[in-house]
């Protein structure tokens, strides 16, 4: 054999052979030497720093991923940023009284009564040269909001005429240091009692030009006056005023009214402890139906839609606080109106302000102990209280970016705080758990991340993908593992070598194969065909292991002398042209079986029998595709370890007058299913985090579904399909990070428990 | 003959036997199946197929490639037991009829034949059109009609368009882009001024003045532009398809053109090695649907190599350490286990890793210290060439680690107790002695990780791959190769052609070359991979202790 000796140079001896014909002085020697030592000592250094760097920075990128996922778990935080006093000589035992922030909250407005103030926050100077009285004739009697923005809002006098006021908040530049300008905009009167009755308590809504308002009157009479101003694209210059009187029920004193801003329902809280929903679409004369909302029977004491105005929130006297949304239209039949569908954390004391969140399902809410709680609708949760302050709550506002508050109290005290939760819909429960999202029956485990419109509840329940990663990874295993393993021990046991030579390393090359290739295989060219071949593939699955026995059984009972061919691969050609001609078979009475078998339309026959529906990019497809790319390395690792076991063992069964079979069963694969057991394990992983194939060949539905006629998404598809639209540091993002991480701690465990057996399986065979 | 008894063939085990080999047939047969179907259908698509023109029963007449023929689903009745078969053509001239692709029943086809006359004209947009010369023109006069004389002129007419759209492609990439460039620049000079809050006029208008005469060549560039465009444009053919629709088109906006019908087998083949070439050499067109693929080729191999310079020092200093350095126990064995499982974590994970801490973690930061400038528009703080080489070099080392490690336990262990008892330092043993012998094993390792990073496409999808990339990489503007430009990728391709554009059906044979090559590409290093490994094994079969 030839060996290539490595060229053994004279150690780095330039120095030396710089001089031939002379010694090197003992001077130049040592100098040499220490020179020598210390480029080795330097070396060693640069390997240890380099290589433990390598292999830290290797590892870190589990520690990467999550510090990036652990903020989404990170506990709420808050604190008040200031604490300041309005102006002493307002009056504040009204109870028409509404603040507002701007969303930097720089400066706060509070409107009481007639008076608009602004403060510049945190000092909570006065804003000078704007504010003060409006030019309001009568008495203020009540104010709200309109819609959900926080800066129109709707001044009501005794005398029955409601005011529209808009407050602008405009951001303006010096150089760097931006300072917000507050202006306020007040709006001609709208006469909203037709008589000379005193109105008591209204409620605004506007959808474009359409303006709904409510008002309630002493008597406890409602009057509905809608509001059509000419759009910009509308011919008539004419304003159209329609007016009604909604019927209300007997012995009801209502406390609270809130309408949508589609004009679709008007709703009440009563002081008996009910809602009341009137239907105003129809123009005609309203059903109303109510539902209590406790059994004690305590009163609503506050009440408002969430961001997307449908699931509403009630405060009670109790300091209940419950989320409350309508019935769908099939069970609105029931005349039950509304169902509850959590409950949070109670206040000590009477709920007195609720106010919602712009961005998400979270809201505030306040007691007459100036108690201010956060709470998040989706995830049912609490999440963060303020103290107390013993003083009760006139209003309070969540700001537009969700990251904090005002709040005004009986005393005059005006607080701002800020909050820290950027990730609010995001609890170890609503990612992994049921959770009743707003217009679902039931807690549901629904993955959905983005939607076109700002009011979306976004759902990252992750079992979906989840049960998408493990039945991609199932359905390909039931495949793979037969035909990788038995291919193994065919190859390990019965090939004769020279064939083994050739067959193994081109088996293990498919295991490079990209996978983007088979899936662009997969998706335009199998899951087409497979669409019409179907038939054809069951067939050949049911009818293949019979023909390959058959042709077993031909070749033992043939004469002996043609057995003895087996050692030069005749058999594995008589098996390949056997399989060859069975599926052949199968494709060209492909449409006939479907006649036959399936009544001449598989697809009808799936819906009739099982109820079943084809799609064109489903479980078997992934099966085959991604079958493909696990089955050479199941191929690979578990051939190994077959022919790892000792050949004189083997060699001492056989001789000792074991069969091949018996050798196979009850040697050979019982020493290497350690082996066997870790390339399953190897291939399982491989199968969980493979992405292009899945990506390409699924629908990429998230649906929870057995069924193998249909697709689903698994947690690498997802991060492949969402995070080139996730904003930087989001809660999409963080989320997708934590799919990541899942997918490498899964991998990562189950490569390294396959590593362990194997190393315990070399140990073992070390031994002989 | 021998009694034939069941339970004995039961017993006997032959059958599982039997089984475990159709198991490994069936493997193989899918295997061989597939590269065949790769095979011949990345390959099929340079071939100049015959164009066929077929008269309907009711008189009209199609003209197009036969692509396939199928049975008529749902159509078994008495007469046609097996069902009617239909015939699919590309018939091309997707301007006039809106679809490349037209199915004939069979039964509608009265005759067919092969006109030696029909052309075939690959076009810059609406893809080829098939038909008839009907006349040329340069400006108003007419040079030549009908299909002999067209022919003739056709050539030499075509040569020369070439060379004015070569001067036109000369001025849009080099000059104009090249004066682009500077004002690029000069701009981002400005912005620079004005972060640094230098009030320095004489500097500034210096700038401007500078920007100002670039701005006048770009006008002469681009009147020169214009007149070469009008020029061209003077050049037409009109021809006529098989029905007798006429379309007059530029000759600017040809590609070339050949007679199906009239070539020999090697003029085919000629043919056919033209358009392999031209694939390989050519920028895309229609949205990546025809044309070549050149800047993913060149894309897929600068990333590769950058990968493999970033990739190669890390995994073999580590290996060096683990096997060399470190001292053999638990720890050196976790660490072996843990980054040999490296190797089996998910592709994707290694790009969300990348995206968050290449891309937005450094890449940002390089952003706001050194190209402020620029800002709001990312420099390094988006997906580019180097965060997605530096991610595949990190999802790849694990490979080279443990492939290094392997050729380093295969140097005997009398090759380094020798030079080290023969006077050298550890280093010198290191370096003279167990690093050469180690190096098929380091080469095979960087192979493995080559071949690995050249499919993957999932990972780039998140840290720099895109579909169309304006300009390449490497180009003669300094500082000539751009790391921070996004880039295209053969992997991509594939998924981006197959998934992601309008036209799937006219786009599948583009897809199928560009996995062919792709393909090639992956089998031909593994090959390689697995033939050093070979030899590597047995060199030191004999001296291994």
């Amino acid at each position: 054999m030839r060996m290539n000796t490595p060229n053994f140079l004279p150690i780095s001896g330039k120095e030396i052979s710089s001089a031939p014909g002379q010694w090197a002085t003992r001077k130049t020697r040592t100098t040499h030497r220490r020179l020598r030592h210390t480029v080795d000592r330097l070396a060693s250094m640069v390997v240890w720093v380099g290589g433990i760097a390598t292999i830290i920075s290797i590892l870190g990128i589990f520690l990467y991923l999550m510090w990036e996922v652990i903020p989404l778990f990170r506990s709420t935080s808050g604190n008040v940023s200031s604490n300041v006093q309005v102006k002493k000589e307002m009056d504040f035992t009204s109870e028409a009284t509404v603040i507002g922030l701007d969303e930097y909250q720089e400066v706060v407005f509070v409107l009481m009564q007639k008076q608009l103030h602004f403060l510049r926050m945190p000092q909570g100077n006065p804003v000078p040269e704007i504010g003060g009285e409006l030019e309001i004739s009568g008495t203020v009697q009540s104010s709200v909001l309109i819609g959900q923005k926080g800066n129109r809002l709707s001044v009501a006098t005794q005398e029955g005429f409601v005011v529209p006021v808009t407050i602008f908040f405009q951001p303006v530049f010096e150089g760097d240091t931006r300072t917000i300008v507050p202006t306020s905009q007040i709006k001609k009167p709208i006469r909203v009692i037709p008589n000379e009755e005193e109105l008591v308590r209204h409620a605004h809504s506007q959808q474009d030009e359409r303006q709904m308002i409510v008002a309630q009157t002493r008597t406890g009479n409602l009057w509905l006056t809608l509001v059509e101003e000419p759009g910009d694209f509308s011919l008539s210059e004419e304003v159209i005023v329609t007016q009604r009187q909604l019927e209300v029920p007997e012995h009801v004193n209502i406390t609270h009214m809130v309408l949508d801003g589609f004009g679709k329902r008007l709703v009440a809280g009563t002081e008996q402890g009910e809602l009341l929903e009137w239907t105003l679409q129809n123009g005609g004369k309203e059903d109303v139906h109510r539902v209590s909302v406790g059994e004690s029977g305590e009163a609503v004491t506050a009440l408002t839609y969430l961001n997307g105005e449908r699931t509403l929130v009630v405060g009670t006297q109790s300091g209940q606080v419950m989320t409350w949304v309508p019935m769908d239209e099939r069970q609105a039949r029931s005349m039950v109106p509304f169902r509850k569908v959590s409950t949070f954390q109670a206040h000590n004391g009477v709920v007195q302000a609720i106010s919602p969140s712009q961005r998400d399902k979270g809201f505030l809410t306040a007691d007459s102990d100036g108690h201010v709680i956060l709470h998040h609708a989706t995830t049912g949760q609490t999440i963060f209280e303020f103290e107390a302050v013993s003083s009760e709550t006139r209003a309070l506002r969540f700001s537009s970016k969700a990251d904090g508050g005002a709040w005004l109290g009986a005393d005059g005290r005006l607080r701002t705080f800020s909050i820290d939760n950027p990730h609010p819909e995001i609890t170890f429960q609503s990612l992994f758990f049921p959770v009743t999202y707003e217009g679902y029956e039931d807690p549901q485990l629904i993955w959905q991340s983005s939607s076109g419109s700002d009011d979306f509840e976004p759902k990252f329940g992750m079992m979906p993908l989840i049960f998408g990663t493990l039945k991609g990874t199932i359905y390909a295993m039931i495949l793979a593992v037969p035909l990788a393993v038995m291919g193994a021990v065919y190859t390990a046991m019965f090939m004769h070598p020279h064939l083994r030579a050739i067959i193994k390393p081109s088996i293990e090359i498919m295991a490079a194969l990209p996978s983007v290739v088979l899936g662009f295989l997969a998706g335009l060219w199998f899951a087409p065909l497979l669409e019409e071949i179907f038939p054809a593939v069951v067939t050949g699955t049911l009818i293949l292991p019979v023909v390959i026995g058959l042709v077993c059984l031909l070749w033992q009972i043939l004469p002996r002398s043609l057995g003895g061919l087996d050692k030069y691969g005749v058999d594995l050609l008589i098996i390949v042209v056997a399989v060859m001609g069975t599926v052949g078979m199968c494709l060209a009475f492909n449409s006939s079986i479907e006649m036959i078998v399936f009544g001449g339309n598989y697809k009808q026959w799936l819906t009739d029998h099982f109820g079943l529906v084809y799609d064109q990019r489903n479980a078997i497809v992934i099966s085959f595709a991604m079958g493909f790319a696990v089955i050479p390395i199941i191929f690979s690792i578990a051939e190994d370890s077959l022919s790892n076991v000792p050949r004189h063992l083997v060699a001492g069964s056989l001789a000792l007058g074991a069969t091949q079979w018996q050798t196979l069963t009850r040697l050979v694969l019982i020493s290497a299913s350690p082996g066997i057991f870790s390339a399953l394990m190897i291939g399982f992983g491989r199968a969980v985090g493979e992405t292009m194939i899945v990506l390409m060949a699924t629908g990429n539905t998230p649906i929870l579904d057995w069924s193998v006629f249909n697709g689903f998404r698994t947690l690498s598809a997802n991060i492949a399909v969402e995070m080139p639209e996730a904003p930087h540091g989001g809660t999409l993002y963080r989320v997708l990070f934590l799919s990541g991480l899942i997918l490498f701690a899964f991998t990562f465990g189950i490569n390294t428990m396959a590593e362990l057996i194997r190393q315990r399986l070399r140990e073992k065979y070390s031994q002989f | 003959m021998q009694s034939f008894s069941l339970k004995k063939f039961l017993d006997s085990g032959s059958l599982f036997i039997w089984l475990c080999g159709g198991a490994l047939s069936l493997s193989l047969l899918m295997i061989g199946g597939l590269l065949t179907l790769i095979l011949i259908n990345g390959m099929g698509y340079f071939w100049p197929k015959d164009l066929i023109q077929l008269t309907l029963n009711d008189g009209s007449l199609v003209l197009g490639e036969w692509v396939a023929t199928e049975v008529i689903p749902d159509s078994e009745s008495v007469e046609h037991p097996k069902g009617k078969k239909r015939v699919q053509l590309k018939v091309g001239n997707r301007d006039l009829y809106g679809l490349d692709f037209r199915w004939v029943d069979q039964a509608d086809i009265v005759n067919e034949e092969y006109p030696s006359d029909v052309v075939a004209f690959e076009r810059l947009e609406w893809g080829n059109f098939y038909g008839r010369i009907k006349e040329i023109q340069e400006s108003e006069t007419l040079v030549a009609s009908g299909h002999e004389n067209g022919m003739a002129v056709l050539f030499p007419l075509l040569e020369r368009t070439n060379g004015i759209q070569a001067q036109i492609h000369n001025i849009e990439q080099n000059e104009i882009g090249e004066l682009n460039h500077s004002i690029e620049q000069a701009r981002l000079q400005l912005r620079a001024l004005e972060l640094s809050g230098e009030t320095g006029v004489g500097e500034r208008v210096m700038i401007e003045t500078k920007v100002q005469e670039l701005e006048a060549l770009y006008e002469i560039q681009n009147a020169a532009l214009i007149a070469l465009y009008e020029k061209l444009e003077q050049f037409r053919i009109t021809v006529v398809d098989v029905g007798g629709e006429e379309k007059t088109f530029q000759f600017g906006s040809l590609v070339k053109f050949w007679l199906p019908n009239g070539m020999g087998v090697y003029e085919k083949l000629f043919m056919y090695v033209q358009s392999f070439w031209g694939v390989l050499s050519e920028e895309p067109r229609e949205a990546n649907t025809e044309g070549g693929i050149f800047p993913a080729i060149f894309g897929t191999v600068l990333m590769v190599v950058i990968m493999s310079i970033a990739v190669v020092p890390f995994g073999v200093l580590a290996a060096i350490y683990l096997k060399e350095y470190a001292k053999q126990g638990l720890v050196t064995r976790m660490i072996r286990i843990a980054v040999n499982n490296l190797a089996g974590v998910p592709s994707i994970v290694f790009g969300v890793f990348g995206l968050g801490f290449f891309v937005y973690a450094v890449g940002g930061t390089l952003d706001q210290l050194f190209f402020a400038e620029a800002l709001p528009n990312p420099t390094f703080g988006t997906g580019g060439m180097l965060w997605a080489s530096l991610t595949l070099a990190l999802m790849t080392v694990p490979v080279v680690i443990v492939a290094t490690e392997e050729g380093l336990s295969a140097v005997p262990r009398e090759y380094r107790e020798g030079s080290l008892g023969l006077g050298a330092t550890k280093l010198e043993a290191l370096w003279r002695v167990v690093l050469p012998c180690a190096m098929p094993g380091i080469l095979t390792g960087l192979i493995l990780a080559i071949s690995r990073a050249t499919g993957e496409v999932a990972p780039l999808m998140l840290t720099g791959v895109v579909k169309l990339a304006p300009s390449l990489p490497l180009d003669s503007f300094f500082p000539f190769l751009h790391l921070d430009r996004k880039f295209m990728h053969l992997g991509f391709h594939i998924y981006d052609v197959g998934f992601q554009s309008p036209n799937v059906e006219a786009a599948k044979p583009m897809v199928y070359v560009t996995t062919f090559i792709l393909v090639l590409v992956v089998i031909l290093l593994n090959m390689a991979a697995i033939m050093i490994r070979t030899r590597m094994r047995k060199r030191y079969a004999g001296s291994s202790v």
